[in-house]
């Protein structure tokens, strides 16, 4: 059998992913059909995706950092909502493994599942801007 | 051109990515980013994060059944993701603050290497391993699976772990700098340098690639290159493609289908080169 931190996070990955799928599958029907309006008109895209993501962000006003999460009412950026649990769900998981090394008495392990989350959340931070 | 051919023509091509990339047991990222930066329109800022995402969606999707069966291993990828995910976060910063034609050449020597390498590449099933090193055995980097081919449990161990160390600290680089996920990177230096069987290298490539995909996700997500119209098709397809391909597995001539990535690879690379160039 496989080691318990090896299942464990298993299933937080399988749980987090369905989620994360059906979220985000839902969001781009929503997107897509025009059901919420979005931020930067469909037509005006296909003009602006060819432009470097500075230039994209400062002709259509689209968010940096987390302020997308203001604009989860727009149909482009209720997308991300899907994106940010995948990205989400693997932090979850290395910082579930924390006290299960240190139960096992892996302290080592332990410590880098901790770096780990540490790293994760200092790029989800902002930090590096 | 209608706003929604693109996506309609993302999810087709994404959908037969998925399929090759199953088929000829490489992942999507590295034909993603070159061939969807070479044959659309989307700057290569909002290709390469929708590249990171789509690896990491892949290895997610893969990585329960993997680790539950023992073909991939946490206390293997764990102190080697962390150095990754730095070193991705690095490449990340370095690939956004580059001009796009310096990107554009860079990608594409970097692709036909990539093809040059799995051209060239021959894997060992069961590397030797004659005394794991100190610094393994440290970080508790060995453990056993069971082989349902060979009908037995195979007892691993790594050596070389520091020369391990630097190579994943260079992937991660290149990982969050062109967003091709690395399974073309990680399978080798797991397997050749630190060795690993071939199995579980390949299984755990997965596993690590999640950490270093995320952290570069973030830094392309907190920029605001994250684009949907790009991202959803393209994971949808490539998520449907792979169910499919794993059916076609058993039917398809895996060296076959080798040749054609390895085909699609020069092409794009090839492509990717003389838009540097502003040819």
């Amino acid at each position: 059998m496989a080691p318990i931190e090896d299942r464990i996070s298993a299933r937080w990955i399988e749980v987090g992913t369905h989620v994360a799928f059906t979220i985000l599958v839902l969001s781009f029907a929503i997107y897509a059909l025009q059901i919420l309006d979005p931020l930067v008109p469909l037509q005006d895209l296909v003009r602006l995706w060819q432009l470097p993501v500075d230039r994209f962000v400062a002709q259509t006003g689209a968010p940096t950092g987390w302020a997308w999460l203001r604009l989860l009412g727009k149909g482009d950026y209720l997308n991300l909502l899907g994106v940010a649990v995948f990205v989400v769900v693997t932090i979850a998981c290395y910082a579930r493994m924390v006290p299960l090394f240190i139960r096992e008495g892996k302290r080592t392990q332990a410590l880098f599942a901790f770096l780990q989350v540490v790293v994760l959340l200092a790029a989800a931070s902002g930090l590096f801007r | 051109m209608d706003w929604w051919v693109w996506p309609v023509a993302l999810l087709a091509v994404t959908f037969a990515m998925g399929i090759v990339a199953v088929l000829a047991g490489v992942g999507g990222g590295v034909l993603f980013v070159p061939i969807i930066g070479a044959f659309f329109p989307f700057h290569l800022d909002f290709v390469r994060a929708a590249g990171l995402l789509l690896a990491l969606t892949a290895a997610l999707s893969a990585a329960p059944s993997l680790l539950r069966s023992g073909l991939a291993s946490v206390r293997l990828a764990l102190p080697l993701t962390v150095v990754s995910s730095i070193t991705s976060i690095a490449g990340a910063l370095l690939g956004l603050a580059l001009p796009t034609g310096a990107l554009q050449i860079a990608l594409g020597l970097l692709i036909l290497a990539i093809a040059a390498v799995m051209w060239r590449s021959r894997a060992s099933v069961h590397p030797q391993v004659a005394r794991a090193d100190p610094l393994s055995m440290a970080l508790g980097m060995h453990g056993m699976y069971h082989d349902a081919a060979l009908g037995r449990d195979v007892e691993w161990k790594v050596h070389r772990t520091a020369a391990g160390f630097v190579a994943f600290a260079g992937i991660g680089v290149i990982a969050g700098m062109f967003g091709l996920g690395a399974g073309w990177a990680n399978v080798p230096a797991l397997n050749l340098l630190m060795g690993v069987p071939l199995k579980l290298a390949v299984g755990t490539s997965g596993f690590l690639l999640i950490g270093g995909a995320t952290s570069a996700a973030w830094i392309y997500l907190e920029r605001g290159a994250v684009l949907p119209m790009l991202v959803v098709p393209s994971i949808i397809g490539v998520m449907l493609g792979a169910k499919v391909g794993v059916r076609l597995l058993k039917a398809a001539k895996p060296a076959h289908v080798r040749q054609v990535v390895l085909i699609l690879l020069v092409l794009a690379g090839a492509r990717a080169l003389l838009k540097g160039f502003g040819i």
